[in-house]
């Protein structure tokens, strides 16, 4: 699933390692999300949304995947 | 608190190769009562072997740590779908084997009984699943 999880993290200068502590999860869950090849669960996905203050629809884009 | 503790121990770097560690002693024991010392012994250094790369990678490797004890929603969920694959595999073997043995004009032991097991804990797991929601 297409998202922007990349865009936002880069935006901030933050590693992958850094947004996965931050999340609880590891470094390769992150780039997983981050090119499409892993869709999170909705925990993590709202705690994603959350913590770059965007919500779940304007962070992941569900048509475009 | 019971489930943290238990939480804690499955998370711990040890768990992994102490269980592979353990599997090896019984496995040995096993082999030395069935008169297979030997055998037994290059089992044990096996799974000790195994346990022992382990936790020697658990630090450099994150598959590794993903596997043992850095476990997060991915790892688990790959975790799932290895198994399922493993337990399809496994069916498919027994369902084979049980069609030669029985061509062969064999009873089809004990592939039967596997594959007997196989598909009543799946429907019993599939109940209890959906039972649960």
């Amino acid at each position: 699933m297409k998202n922007l999880v990349r865009a936002l993290r880069t935006q901030r200068n933050m590693a992958q390692g850094q947004l996965a502590e931050a999340m609880g999860v590891s470094r390769q869950t992150i780039n997983s999300i981050e090119t499409g090849r892993y869709t999170p669960s909705l925990p993590l996905a709202l705690a994603l949304a959350r913590y770059f203050g965007v919500t779940v629809e304007e962070m992941f884009d569900d048509q475009g995947s | 608190m019971i489930k943290d503790r238990s939480q804690a121990i499955c998370r711990s770097r040890w768990f992994t190769p102490l269980i592979c560690l353990g599997l090896g002693i019984v496995v040995f024991a096993v082999s030395w009562l069935g008169g297979q010392f030997r055998g037994g012994l290059i089992s044990l250094a096996i799974l000790a072997a195994f346990g022992l790369i382990l936790l020697l990678l658990t630090g450099r490797s994150e598959t590794i740590r993903g596997l043992t004890v850095g476990r997060d929603e991915r790892f688990a969920q790959l975790d799932l779908r290895a198994t399922a694959l493993a337990g399809l595999v496994m069916l498919l073997f027994a369902l084979v084997g049980w069609l030669v043995a029985v061509a062969r004009g064999q009873n089809g032991h004990p592939y039967d009984w596997l594959l007997a097991t196989g598909g009543l804990a799946y429907l019993l797991a599939f109940v209890f699943f959906r039972w649960r929601g």
